[in-house]
C-alpha cells in the first residue's frame, strides 16, 4: 500500500507542465499585444460652469477673445496669434497670477483655441480657462 | 559505443526533466500584471488634423476618448454620436473606469462651440480639467 502511494506521490511531481506554460505564453502574448499603450497628448483647459456668478470681464483675468472669423482680439485690439504670447505676458507681468480667460464666438475653430491656449501655457499662466460667448 | 548511448539518453531525460515551475511563475505574474494594466481604450477611429501645441504633456489617465471632426460630428469607439447621447456613453466608460479622464480630440477646423457643447454635456463627469488632444509642435 505504501509503494503504491509513494508512486503517486512521484507521479504528481511529474506532471507535464508544458502545454500549460504554451497557454499561458498565448495569453501574455495576446495581452501584450491588446494592452494599448496609447498616450494622448494635450493641453488641458478649464472649462467653468456657465451660471457661475462672476463674469469673466469683471474678474482679474487675462480676456483673449477668438471672433466667429477666427481673429484674435485681446483689450480691444485685433491681436496676431503669434504676438498673443507676447501680450499675455505683458499683461502676466503686472498681475502674476492672473489666469486667461479665452472667449470663443460661436463660428470659430477650435484650432485656434488650442493656439491661444498654448500661447497662454507658454508665457506661464496658472489656468486656462474656455468661457462661453453664450 | 554502448556507453555513448548512455550518456547521451541520460542527458535527454535530464533535458526533458527541466523544472518549469520558475518560469511558470514568472510568465504568470507577467499574464496578470498585463491584464491589469491593460486598460482597452476605446479609440474614436477618426483621422483629424490636430492642432499643434509646444506646451502639450501627456493627459493623465485619459482613455475616455471623444472625437470632434471639421463637420462637428462627435465620434467615440468607431461610432458617430449625436450630442445628446454623450453623457450616457461618457457615463458609462467612466463606470468602468472610475479613474480615467476625458480627452477630446479636435481637428483644426472643428467648429469651437461643437466641442463646447460636448465639455458642457459631459461636466457630470468631470473629474479633471478635459484635455484637448494635440499634436507635438514640428
Amino acid at each position: 500500500m505504501r509503494k503504491i502511494a509513494k508512486q503517486q506521490d512521484q507521479d504528481g511531481a511529474e506532471i507535464d507542465l508544458t502545454p500549460m506554460l504554451d497557454v499561458v505564453f498565448i495569453m501574455l502574448i495576446f495581452f501584450i499585444v491588446v494592452a494599448s499603450f496609447i498616450k494622448e497628448a494635450g493641453v488641458e483647459v478649464n472649462r467653468p460652469d456657465d451660471n457661475q456668478p462672476d463674469d469673466p470681464e469683471d474678474s482679474t483675468s487675462i480676456l483673449v477673445e477668438v471672433a466667429s472669423d477666427n481673429q484674435i482680439w485681446m483689450e480691444n485690439r485685433r491681436v496676431d496669434i503669434r504676438a498673443v504670447r507676447a501680450n499675455i505676458q505683458r499683461l502676466l507681468a503686472e498681475d502674476p497670477e492672473a489666469p486667461v480667460t479665452i472667449k470663443v464666438e460661436k463660428g470659430a475653430e477650435a484650432g485656434i483655441v488650442v493656439d491661444v491656449a498654448d500661447a497662454a501655457r507658454e508665457s506661464g499662466v496658472a489656468a486656462v480657462n474656455w468661457a462661453s460667448d453664450r | 559505443m554502448g556507453m555513448r548511448d548512455q550518456a547521451r539518453s541520460a542527458a535527454a531525460e535530464e533535458g526533458s526533466q527541466i523544472d518549469l515551475t520558475p518560469m511558470l511563475d514568472v510568465v504568470f505574474i507577467m499574464l496578470i500584471f498585463f491584464i491589469v494594466t491593460s486598460s482597452f481604450v476605446k479609440e474614436p477611429g477618426v483621422e483629424l488634423f490636430k492642432p499643434q501645441a509646444s506646451t502639450q504633456e501627456a493627459c493623465e489617465r485619459g482613455t475616455i476618448i471623444f472625437a470632434v471632426d471639421a463637420n462637428g460630428d462627435i465620434f467615440y469607439n468607431k461610432n458617430k454620436l449625436p450630442l445628446d447621447r454623450a453623457l450616457r456613453t461618457a457615463e458609462a466608460a467612466k463606470k468602468e473606469a472610475p479613474q480615467a479622464n476625458i480627452v477630446v480630440q479636435v481637428d483644426r477646423e472643428t467648429p469651437a462651440y461643437v466641442v463646447e457643447d460636448l465639455i458642457d454635456i459631459v461636466r457630470p463627469i468631470l473629474t479633471a480639467p478635459p484635455c484637448i488632444s494635440t499634436d507635438e509642435e514640428a
